[in-house]
């Protein structure tokens, strides 16, 4: 694991000709600049906005007793719990459709032909439009939440996949066909393998898109989770404490990229470096 | 009866908004049992479509092919091909793309690593098996490409230009590696190059093609004796080779 960071690290670094003489010092001082903006940032804003209404503006320090405040009395972890088990949920349901649909549309031309239509005109629309519609049909509690990240979060994974299945070299199917590997060797040592990295960024595009469809949901339908904190805090006029749940949302949805970088790594080994 | 043979064998590609392109125009070949025949000529002579077709990659527009009298219609376990470049599946291990070949041929997964261990002794690769293609020379993964190839035991061996895109030295080695081998084998091998010494070096018939449309011009018989493996370096001195050398070049220059 630490090794791999520092391997990233050093690719990173390579491409600049001036980290050539010592890269670690390089790194350490584009550490030292990187955290130091971030201090002066957090100051400038808790010095600026000091004097500010504390209904409309809240400074950092305010931010961060106010989280530590929702820390202890659980109910941001509980908030925390509850969207992220319907996030992770509605985001493993929407991958498994993306996927199977995705290979079924590349691998089989009249599939792609009758859905491709409605997967683009969905992809391209504005689905939020959708949500009113959808709660009339799935009312406001869970399902309601599960189906609006499903929905926003399928259509790059399909869109990615068939793009990966379609792309397959024609030199790799060559030695499927030459050793009479069956169809279902093709598709798991041959297609699957080669459409994985378009595979992966189309989770990376469904992950931002589905954690962006869980708070608009906690906010449209059942005000719970860290959406429904931040409505209902913001609301009270409490802004630090909407605060915290932004902290999180944004914190999480960096864990969960770098997440499936991880696991993408972890499958894209045979790459070269 | 011939080991293979090949009739009257024609492919047509279609060209959009013009003629179609006849890439071979009636072939016939026949191979005899264990015999090495090398495929030479200008590029768009057909030596690798015709190659292709023999594997059932490509479908001839007319024609047959038999091997043992029996008509080929499709890829066969019977033969086992190797690819120019892009032959093997980065993203499987040498002995993972070894077992591919082989977890195709619907043989068990618990047979495989003797079977994978095996050829890649043979072809000097002993301990290579978990090297990812990016880890290997170009030299070597064509190594693991003809070790797949035979791991699969088939009667004929075709080979698509299989040195083509390694260096000078390199592709020397593999070459003297390949006359060991098939000396001591004695498969039947069909061997596309557009070289001219590898062909002399290693078959015992040079089919010469020329090209639009593709057609066989001359079989050139290659009487040096073998086996040539013990002979080295030595092989490409003896009057013989300078000879059939000399004379598939000047049949070469011709159809330039």
């Amino acid at each position: 694991m630490q090794r791999s960071a520092q391997a990233s690290a050093d690719s990173k670094s390579a491409g600049e000709p001036a980290a050539a003489s010592d890269p670690n010092r390089q790194r350490r001082r584009e550490r030292l600049l990187q955290i130091g903006t971030l201090v002066l940032l957090l100051a400038v804003w808790e010095f600026a906005a000091r004097d500010a209404n504390k209904l409309l503006v809240a400074v950092p320090s305010d931010i961060a007793i106010a989280t530590w405040e929702l820390l202890l009395n659980g109910e941001l972890l509980s908030a925390t719990l509850d969207s992220m088990s319907t996030f992770v949920l509605g985001f493993v349901i929407a991958s498994v459709i993306g996927i199977v649909v995705g290979f079924a549309m590349g691998t089989n031309r009249t599939v792609e032909v009758i859905l491709d239509p409605y997967i683009n005109a969905l992809y391209a629309m504005p689905l939020v439009a959708l949500i009113p519609i959808l709660m009339l049909w799935v009312g406001i509690g869970f399902l309601a939440k599960i189906t609006i990240i499903i929905l926003f979060a399928v259509f790059p994974v399909i869109i990615n996949t068939v793009t990966g299945v379609k792309n397959v070299d024609r030199h790799y199917l060559d030695i499927g066909k030459a050793f009479m590997a069956s169809r279902f060797m093709v598709y798991r040592r041959i297609i699957a393998p080669y459409a994985l990295p378009y595979v992966a960024s189309g989770l990376r595009i469904a992950l931002g898109r589905g954690i962006i469809a869980m708070i608009v949901a906690e906010f449209l339908t059942s005000i719970s989770g860290l959406g429904g904190l931040i409505i209902n805090y913001t609301n009270a006029f409490e802004t630090a404490k909407a605060f915290a749940p932004v902290l999180v949302v944004a914190l999480l949805a960096n864990a969960l990229t770098v997440l499936v970088q991880k696991v993408e790594e972890r499958f894209g080994r045979w790459r070269r470096r | 009866m011939p080991k293979l043979s090949v009739r009257n064998l024609t492919k047509r590609f279609p060209v959009s908004g013009g003629p179609s392109m006849t890439a071979l125009d009636g072939v016939d070949l026949d191979v005899e049992e264990g015999e090495f025949i090398a495929f030479v000529g200008p590029s768009g002579c057909g030596k690798t479509t015709l190659l292709r077709i023999i594997q059932g990659l490509e479908t001839a527009t007319s024609g047959e092919i038999r091997i043992d009298g029996k008509p080929v219609t499709g890829p066969g376990h019977d033969r086992g091909f190797v690819f120019q470049q892009y032959g093997l599946l980065p993203w499987l291990t040498a002995a993972q793309n070894i077992g591919f070949a082989l977890e195709a041929k619907g043989i068990p997964a618990a047979r495989h690593g003797e079977t994978t261990e095996r050829v890649l002794a043979t072809v000097g690769l002993k301990g290579f098996g978990d090297r990812f293609p990016h880890q290997l020379s170009g030299g070597m993964q064509q190594r693991v490409g003809i070790a797949r190839a035979l791991a699969i035991e088939p009667e004929i061996m075709l080979l698509d230009e299989p040195f083509g895109a390694l260096d000078a030295l390199t592709r020397e080695i593999l070459q003297n590696e390949m006359l060991g081998l098939t000396e001591r084998m004695g498969k039947t091998i069909l061997f596309v190059t557009h070289s001219v010494d590898e062909a002399v070096c290693l078959a015992d018939r040079v089919v010469v093609m020329s090209p639009r449309p593709g057609r066989i011009r001359e079989i050139v018989p290659i009487d040096i004796p073998r086996p040539r493996a013990s002979l080295g370096e030595a092989l490409r001195d003896t009057p013989e080779y300078v000879a059939k050398r000399h004379q598939l070049w000047t049949q070469l220059m011709d159809l330039v």
